[in-house]
């Protein structure tokens, strides 16, 4: 037996017990014998245990008064016990009892702010796995996309434009497919322009800029401008002429394409 | 026959109005809630206070008393572990600790001559004052496994911990009344020769 199984042995006599211990473990008390430390030890607490009965023995027949008893019983014959109701919160109570009251209401209430929170993240993963799906569908359906991606880079009038690579212009193509989500709004002004790039296309007019359906969305208009004659590049007479030009500008202020109406 | 009932038999019939039944449950249960709190605060004052109030706390809560969380005998030094408490934050509270009552009681050295008595009587001075001057935990695991020997369970459950931790606080208290009683070798030197003889 080593040292330390000898004291956890003899830790789990109270003292009192452990002067007993010669008659109750021989491996405890051989070894107390051999090592003079643990020896000491358990001397000490027989010592302990000793003084702590003398404790005990002087103070075992102390009680409360007679006072006591009587203000005790005439409580009861006066009242008796108070009802369950009447049960303030137990500020006297064993601390044992008011932690395991105070756990058992924590884990209901633990379990039930789990079964909102799962309830409410399931509710919006579920939306969110529905929503891309069909308004994908819905955009397809609205707003028919071209075979070809180039046809995504037609200019007003119909030209694939030699600046945008193509495979820019399929990725701008995937992202419209992959964003998703537009609003009815922006469905109803994408087709309004794009009706209005065809209508643009059939009377002449010029792009200026590429215009993506997702960049450029929102509502347009066509004005009619006078330019000085210097913005007209063939003008014969160097600029002396204006030259009026109907101007498609979209309501970010940007000028879409416009064409000149008396060259 | 009311001797032989238990406690939560007793407290049952109280609560249905039986005052025998209270009377009983209470003469039996003031003795170790008194003793504990003398033990405790060192003051036979404060012991009978709060021993009137354990019992003033069982007439105002004994009916949600629930038998299924523990006897009523831990309950009770549950409820006289947080007056004692209380008492024991009162300032005049503190001065009591560091001296423990004198106990004139003849009747406990009968057995031994007058020499015996005088020192057991010092040992038990010395040991209480030891006591009393342990920090509240494993002042509270002393008093309840050693002087009212109590099981660790019991303990455990009056304390609303573990049984390991009362037996890590005991340890630990016994470490500390040893080094404490060790140094004040006289009164115990004289207890270990004379009133050892006299206990056995």
């Amino acid at each position: 037996m080593t040292c330390r199984d000898f004291i956890d042995a003899a830790e789990a006599l109270t003292p009192l017990e452990s002067g007993l211990v010669e008659t109750r473990n021989e491996q405890l008390s051989a070894h107390a014998r051999e090592c003079t430390g643990c020896g000491k030890w358990m001397e000490s607490q027989r010592l302990l245990g000793n003084a702590l009965q003398v404790l005990r023995a002087r103070t075992a027949q102390r009680e409360a008064g007679p006072k006591v008893e009587q203000a005790v019983l005439q409580a009861f014959r006066r009242q008796g016990f108070e009802p369950v109701a009447a049960v303030a919160p137990e500020r006297a109570a064993p601390a044992a009892w008011k932690l395991s009251r105070f756990f058992e209401l924590s884990a209901y209430a633990a379990v039930a702010a789990a079964l909102i929170v799962g309830i409410f993240l399931g509710a919006r993963m579920w939306r969110d796995q529905q929503a891309p799906q069909t308004q994908i569908q819905a955009r397809e359906t609205l707003v028919p996309q071209p075979a070809n991606p180039q046809a995504a880079m037609l200019s007003y009038n119909g030209k694939p434009s030699e600046r945008v690579p193509t495979e820019v212009a399929q990725k701008l193509v995937n992202s419209a497919k992959t964003k998703g989500a537009i609003s009815s709004g922006e469905r109803r002004q994408t087709a309004n322009r794009q009706s209005g790039a065809t209508t643009a296309e059939r009377q002449g007019f010029v792009a200026l800029m590429f215009c993506d359906p997702l960049i450029c969305s929102g509502e347009e208009q066509v004005i009619r401008m006078e330019l000085p004659g210097s913005a007209s590049a063939s003008a014969e007479d160097n600029g002396s002429q204006p030259v009026i030009a109907d101007v498609v500008i979209g309501d970010d202020g940007l000028v879409r394409a416009m064409r000149i109406v008396n060259q | 026959m009311l001797t032989e009932q238990t406690d939560e038999q007793l407290l049952a019939q109280a609560l249905d109005g039986n005052e025998d039944a209270f009377t009983a449950l209470y003469r039996r249960r003031q003795g170790p809630v008194y003793r504990f709190a003398l033990h405790m605060s060192g003051s036979p004052q404060v012991a009978e206070e709060v021993t009137q109030d354990v019992f003033m706390f069982l007439l105002q809560r004994g009916r949600g008393f629930d038998p299924s969380r523990g006897a009523v005998g831990a309950y009770l030094f549950g409820v006289a572990r947080n007056y004692v408490r209380r008492a024991m934050e009162k300032s005049h509270s503190e001065a009591m600790m560091t001296t423990p009552a004198e106990d004139d009681d003849p009747s406990l050295v009968t057995n031994c001559d007058p020499v015996d008595g005088i020192a057991r009587g010092q040992t038990s001075k010395a040991v209480w004052k030891a006591v009393l001057s342990l920090p509240e935990h494993y002042r509270e695991a002393v008093v309840l496994c050693d002087l009212q020997e109590l099981s660790y369970a019991d303990a455990a459950e009056a304390l609303g911990c573990a049984i390991g931790t009362i037996r890590s606080r005991l340890h630990r208290g016994h470490e500390m009344l040893v080094r404490k009683l060790q140094s004040s070798a006289p009164a115990l030197a004289g207890f270990s020769s004379d009133a050892a003889r006299c206990l056995s």
